[in-house]
């Protein structure tokens, strides 16, 4: 996952190396969902989390579909 | 998840908070009295239930999500450090893991030219017009958790 400038950038990235385009997140959108994914990671009761709390947390960000789909 | 393995994972987690830096096999084995053996072995089954990840063919942590123990373009400034991220994802997860404000030094992919963020109370406050992108579907990171 890396940052690129713009879509313009985005678009010589994956040209330039024949990438097949993958997902693009706002850097808002990529912080709340790490934000909220590591939030626990430092609970001294930490355990590893269920898929289907993962599931939902991206459902809850609205990132659906075949690409985010842990099947 | 074996409640020792929990244990040692959570001593993992907390000495690269400590240190900045994951402790060695023969570190943790001091901390918990064991021997090197069955932290070693520990660290296998950490590493095989993705709770971090080794370096190949060795008992040395390599990735703790979101830290990242071997260079990258991704530095992040928090709670005092300079870590490093795996990739772009983990540089914006080191401030929600440390429940802080950071400061993130990347690149672009494209024509590597710097670029920086800041988060700040919990939001993005600088770097917000930056674009992150994924090229591997989520059900597959795990095949090569380095290239996602």
């Amino acid at each position: 996952m890396v940052f690129l400038r713009s879509e313009e950038h985005l678009s010589r990235w994956l040209d330039t190396n024949g990438y097949e385009p993958g997902a693009t997140l706002t850097v808002p959108k990529m912080n709340e969902l790490a934000r909220r994914r590591y939030w626990t990671k430092l609970d001294p009761g930490w355990e590893p989390p269920a898929q289907a709390e993962f599931e939902a947390l991206l459902g809850e960000l609205g990132l659906v579909g075949h690409f985010w789909s842990l099947e | 998840m074996e409640t020792f393995d929990l244990d040692v994972r959570r001593h993992v987690y907390f000495s690269i908070v400590a240190n900045g830096r994951p402790p060695t096999v023969v570190e943790t084995a001091e901390a918990f009295g064991s021997d090197a053996t069955q932290i070693e072995d520990s660290y296998r089954r950490l590493h095989e239930a993705h709770a971090f990840v080794l370096f190949p063919d060795t008992s040395d942590v390599w990735m703790a999500h979101p830290w990242c123990f071997s260079p990258t373009p991704h530095r992040v400034e928090a709670a005092g450090r300079v870590w490093t991220a795996t990739c772009a994802w983990d540089a914006l997860g080191i401030p929600g893991t440390l429940h802080g404000d950071g400061r993130i030094e990347s690149e672009c992919a494209c024509c590597g030219e710097p670029v920086t963020l800041v988060v700040r109370d919990g939001v993005v406050a600088d770097g917000g017009d930056l674009l992150v992108h994924l090229l591997v579907p989520v059900r597959r990171w795990w095949e090569d958790i380095g290239f996602t």
